[in-house]
């Protein structure tokens, strides 16, 4: 009645057991990992405030499933900074108060991560098609754009 | 439930003909919602991301080939040359992390009515390539492979493989009206492939009836009223004329994200820009040719 | 009224909580690692009317997994409280569609959701009533609408004046049911131990929950502990209390086992509270010259039939504009819906959107520019008490933003600016939000190492009131801001308001001045700060009762620019800038999020925002946010908030207004206004769909 799952979360190989063959990567990080970064909120890939890397791709966690992750790579907001060391990209969003309340944050940064590793100097048309799919209640999204254009004006972000 | 990981294709339509209940799974942007929304909670979910191949194209016979399992991302780098059409539907697809998922055999095993890429195949007489253990494979038409609202040809021992489509040989367009800038459900959609060649034009038409569909007398009357040859502009009376065609082939409803009638009228409209643009495209390599 | 020297105050201090939000470590009220957990999935009704008279759990118990299941016949009996929605599982009665029927508690969240759909519940259907009408038979007057205000307000003699009057306006503008849609779902962690219920819970006040929680089980309020260091966003949604946590609370009692429950973005359209849908008719009788002779605005509004909730949508025409008969109405049904509360600026929202929407179409009438109309009928002192504003400048930010946004070539004339497929329009309305304060305690200590530690039972739901609280003492202290720690978001601190109308700031930030200076004080006095450390509490009570001899609003200008494709009705908005008088601005990073994020949450209730109600089934048919659309980050084009520099004695020790609902407030009038000068076309029913534009 469920499945074990092996993979790499954040660089560390990972073993989950008792897995629920219809549960998704989202809930196995959450509620099985103890990584409660990527948030749900949506569950059917509209918010994107799940959004993991799966295999250095941008994903919706709540729409892979768990067993599909089997062999593969993981990497969600916990495993951006390097030790204290943020990564520009969570830098950017503090300093230009692109954080409110923070839910819509972790996937936030992770889609802005990838952005800037696919196109170092976006323009705001192309920010704002690489977010289409964050949504955010709080802050109108202009400070978030802020914190895209100051990333990338200092530095495309470490791989 | 139990969870199914096929290594190869073979073993995906062994594991389909021995549980027909077994719901493939590639991108998980349709199936993973309705367990979410515990909509349904089928016996069995069959991965089919292990099978490597669904996610590569290949030519043969001056026909493309495409994996159904080719996520959105890859078709718009891979293919938009080839296929513009579907490539401009892939573009309005979700955000980037769906396409980044969700794939045209996702679209086709899901047969929404709203489902984007399908206008892009009808116009372009796309055929879709299912198999099964008893039967093998066999080709269907995209004109019959929609059946009602969120039903199709496929068997229940059948699995997508991936959809056949000629290279574009002349201009193709999509275009869609929705409420938002991105992320949106269509409130109605459209697609126009031309085919100079043989002086053919092919029309998809998306949200706008209970399955996605062609609009056969319009295609016929524009195919007959273009004058190939000339550089001619387009008489503006045709072109009105084919839009009321199209929205003429609509059966559409009332619903959240829009009235019928509002839905006949933009389809007219859709369906005017996009053989403008379409003709226009046309003139152009016309006259550099 | 002191005054405190500005340091940090008036600075762009960034978040102090936003290394936590930003690794990923901050924890929700789902995310509190508590050992021996269990999962609760809800059984909402199928029906929006009758009685449930029978529930079959059988073939839930036998389900792996599966601790308990609860439904009226066996859950713990709860005390009776004023509002009746809180009485979860207590009655056979079905209120509403998606009401709580039962819930069931298993080891895990998907044997619970799983067993949820098994329980078996057979129901005495009755027919349902779900339609607002303006005429609707059961209309009534409620006593008193939100938060409590008079229904009605009558000067003069309107009626009169409305027939004299050589200009008149008559419309209906019709605002839809929206829902709050936080980011983050409502969320409960509940846990029965000796001490009492503690209770993780996304909540926008720990104190105001643990006073609403505590009465029901019949324990004192020190028996419960409200926990939300963060709340992921709110609007509302999180302010009055709702039956998910009483339902997480019943559950935990009932096992004896710490429970999880989430709400679903889904169940969040039945069971966390919504925007009720308004009918609104505004008569406006005026001179040639644009003055008002008379203003009438009348509200139809909707409740449940377990609670009433009045929506306060005509109060701010009480003070807008002058003229000397006046009258201002709410009356409400009693539907088989769900109970609609607070979502951002309730009342003003849609109220402004109905009278901004009648005052363009008067400058229209008139032939006068919008932005004089509204100068011309700016009062002297506050049409509704006669007392003075402690500040008004509305007629500033008017000018300003006028000034700023390339007003004064507009030509008035609709429908006549074209750019390729898309009609231009520009369009203005005014905006205005009320001060409000209440009572806190606070605590301040020094420890010898120079560190301070502020406590209050604040919120921070996004807004940025941890960093400000922190500002605020820092400056009264006379210590840079690495110094002083504020504590929140929990009901074991000093009791304090809720985060709602706009007031966090002037509540806490009272109490935190008043703690502050008084541990300044003490300090002083012992001459230094003992080995011991020392801490000094405050209760704003006495200060809060005074009454003032002013009018206290804050307003402001908001402006848009649209673009309409002439072929499908497709609306968008390029531009939109506000101007907002808000007294003192604290921080005017946080600030200039709380304007932009309420002017774009405007934006999405112009264009995209409706509940949709499906008159059969008598739910919200598009509950799911693929289906209720919020604005994107695609939709919002550039967005500009300015302040206009307004310095009033008369508030709170900071001199500041609250700054998070006025954002919202005429943002969609403006758009509407734009629409019209677009299109020529007006619409008064929101949202502004496509289909409306089409002529």
């Amino acid at each position: 009645m469920s499945i074990r799952v092996n993979f790499t979360v954040n660089g560390s190989a990972e073993s989950v057991d008792g897995v629920w063959e219809g549960e998704s990567l989202l809930y196995v990080l959450r509620e099985r990992m103890g990584l409660p970064g990527s948030k749900n909120a949506c569950e059917q890939g509209e918010c994107g405030s799940c959004t993991v890397y799966l295999d250095g791709i941008p994903v919706c966690a709540c729409l892979v499933a768990a067993g599909q992750v089997e062999g593969r790579s993981v990497r969600t907001v916990e495993g951006l900074a390097d030790g204290d060391r943020l990564d520009p990209v969570q830098e950017a969003f503090l300093e230009c108060g692109a954080v409110q309340c923070g839910f819509c944050t972790p996937g936030l940064i992770v889609a802005c991560h990838d952005l800037l590793a696919r196109n170092p100097a976006p323009g705001d048309a192309e920010i704002r098609e690489a977010l289409a799919g964050n949504l955010c209640r709080c802050t109108g999204y202009e400070k978030i754009l802020d914190a895209v254009r100051l990333a990338a004006a200092r530095r495309a972000p470490r791989p | 439930m139990e969870f199914l990981r096929p290594a190869s294709w073979a073993e995906a339509l062994e594991l389909k003909a021995e549980y027909p209940d077994a719901v493939p799974i590639q991108g998980g942007t349709d199936v993973m919602v309705e367990i979410n929304f515990d909509l349904r909670r089928p016996a069995r979910l069959l991965d089919l991301n292990p099978v490597a191949e669904l996610s590569r194209w290949s030519t043969t016979g001056g026909v493309l080939r495409v994996g159904a399992g080719m996520t959105y991302t890859s078709l718009i780098r891979e293919l938009s040359a080839d296929l513009p059409g579907l490539a401009q539907a892939s573009r309005t697809v979700g955000s980037p992390q769906i396409r980044n998922r969700g794939s045209v055999g996702g679209n086709l095993g899901a047969a929404s009515p709203a489902g984007d890429s399908h206008p892009p195949l009808l116009a372009a007489d796309a055929e879709i390539e299912v198999e099964s253990r008893a039967r093998g494979s066999r080709l269907i038409p995209a004109t019959a492979f929609y059946q009602g609202v969120k039903r199709s040809a496929l068997a229940p021992d059948e699995l997508i493989r991936a959809f056949h489509v000629a290279p574009a040989t002349g201009p193709q367009y999509f275009s869609k009206i929705g409420t938002r800038n991105a992320m949106v459900i269509a409130v109605c959609s459209f697609a126009i492939a031309l085919h100079p060649r043989r002086r053919a034009v092919g029309t998809g038409i998306g949200s706008a009836a209970p399955t996605p569909r062609r609009a056969g007398a319009a295609e016929e009357y524009i195919a007959a009223e273009l004058d190939w040859d000339s550089r001619a502009a387009l008489d503006p009376r045709v072109v009105a004329r084919f839009g009321e065609l199209v929205a003429q082939a609509a059966s559409p409803i009332d619903d959240v994200r829009g009235t019928a009638d509002y839905r006949r009228h933009a389809l007219g409209v859709l369906a005017r820009r996009t053989l403008t643009w379409a003709w226009h495209e046309h003139m152009r390599e016309r006259t550099t040719t | 009224m002191t005054t405190v020297a500005a340091r940090a105050v008036g600075t762009e201090a960034d978040r102090v909580e936003g290394l936590e939000k930003v690794t990923g470590r901050a924890r929700y009220a789902f995310e509190h690692p508590i050992e021996d957990m269990v999962y609760a999935a809800p059984v909402p009704s199928v029906v929006a009317r009758g009685e449930v008279i029978a529930v079959d759990v059988a073939e839930a118990l036998t389900f792996p997994g599966v601790i308990d299941v609860l439904w009226h016949g066996n859950a713990p009996k709860l005390e009776r409280v004023g509002n009746a929605e809180l009485h979860v599982l207590q009655s056979p009665r079905v209120a509403y569609r998606g009401q709580y029927i039962a819930v069931v508690i298993a080891k895990t969240l998907e044997e619970a959701r799983e067993a949820a759909l098994r329980v078996g519940v057979e129901y005495a259907v009755e027919r349902h009533d779900v339609g607002l009408r303006a005429d609707h038979p059961r209309l009534y007057r409620p006593e008193r609408v939100n938060p409590d205000l008079p229904a009605d307000v009558q000067q003069g003699d309107p009626d009169t004046a409305l027939a004299a009057a050589p200009v008149t306006v008559d419309a209906v503008y019709r605002t839809p049911a929206e829902h709050n849609n936080p980011m983050e779902p409502h969320a409960t962690v509940a846990r029965w131990d000796a001490e009492g219920l503690t209770l993780y819970d996304s909540t926008q006040g720990a104190t105001s929950l643990r006073d609403a929680v505590a009465p029901l089980f019949g324990i004192e309020p020190s028996s419960v502990r409200v926990i939300a260091p963060h709340v992921g966003g709110g609007f509302g949604a999180k302010g009055e209390p709702h039956p998910p946590v009483v339902l997480a609370a019943l559950a935990a009692r009932r096992t004896g086992r710490p429970v999880k429950l989430a709400v679903t973005r889904q169940q969040m359209f039945s069971v966390t509270g919504y925007r009720t849908p308004t009918i609104q008719r505004v008569r406006l009788g005026a001179h040639p010259d644009g003055h008002l002779t008379a203003i009438v605005h009348d509200a139809v509004e909707q409740s449940s039939t377990i609670h009433e909730f009045a929506e306060q949508t005509t109060t701010p025409t009480r003070i807008m504009y002058a003229a000397p008969n006046r009258r201002t109405t709410h009356r409400l049904v009693r539907l088989d819906v769900p109970t609609p509360s607070w979502m951002r600026a309730p009342g003003e929202a849609p109220g402004m959107f109905a009278l901004e929407s009648a005052m363009d179409e008067l400058a229209a009438a008139c032939g006068l520019d919008p932005i004089e109309l509204r100068i011309r009928n700016e009062p002297e002192v506050d049409p509704e008490t006669g007392l003075p504003f402690s500040s008004r400048n509305l007629v500033a930010c008017l000018r300003d933003g006028a000034r700023r946004f390339g007003w004064a070539d507009r030509d008035p004339a609709p429908g006549v600016r074209r750019r390729g497929r898309l009609l231009i329009g520009t369009g203005v309305a005014a905006s205005t939000y009320p001060v409000y304060r209440s009572a806190c305690q606070a605590t301040a200590r020094a420890e010898p190492g120079g560190i301070f530690t502020v406590r209050i039972a604040a919120a921070d739901i996004g807004t940025g009131a941890r960093t400000v609280l922190t500002q605020i003492a820092a400056d009264v202290l006379r210590v840079p801001l690495g110094r002083v720690r504020v504590a929140i978001g929990d009901s074991a601190l000093p009791r304090a308001s809720l985060a709602g109308g706009s007031s966090g700031t002037a509540s806490w930030g009272t109490a935190v001045t008043r703690a502050c200076e008084a541990l300044r004080d003490e300090l002083d006095r012992r001459g230094g700060t003992p080995s011991t450390g020392v801490t000094v509490s405050v209760d704003t009570t006495e200060e809060n009762g005074e009454p003032s001899r002013f009018a206290r609003h804050a307003f402001g200008a908001q402006f848009a620019e649209v673009g309409v494709d002439r072929d499908t009705g497709e609306a968008r908005v390029r531009r939109l800038l506000g101007v907002f008088a808000v007294g003192r601005v604290l921080n005017p990073k946080t600030a200039r999020s709380q304007f932009i994020g309420g002017m774009t949450m405007g934006l999405s209730m112009a264009l995209l925002e409706e509940s949709v109600l499906d008159r059969e089934f008598g739910d919200y048919l598009n509950h799911d946010l693929a289906q209720y659309h919020v604005a994107a980050c695609a939709d919002v084009p550039a967005v500009e908030a300015y302040w206009v520099e307004e310095s009033d004695p008369h508030l709170n020790p900071m001199g500041s207004k609250g700054i998070g609902e006025i954002g919202i407030v005429g943002t969609a009038a403006a758009v509407a206004n734009a629409v019209h000068h677009a299109t020529g076309i007006r619409v008064r029913d929101l949202p502004i769909r496509l289909d409306k534009l089409l002529t």
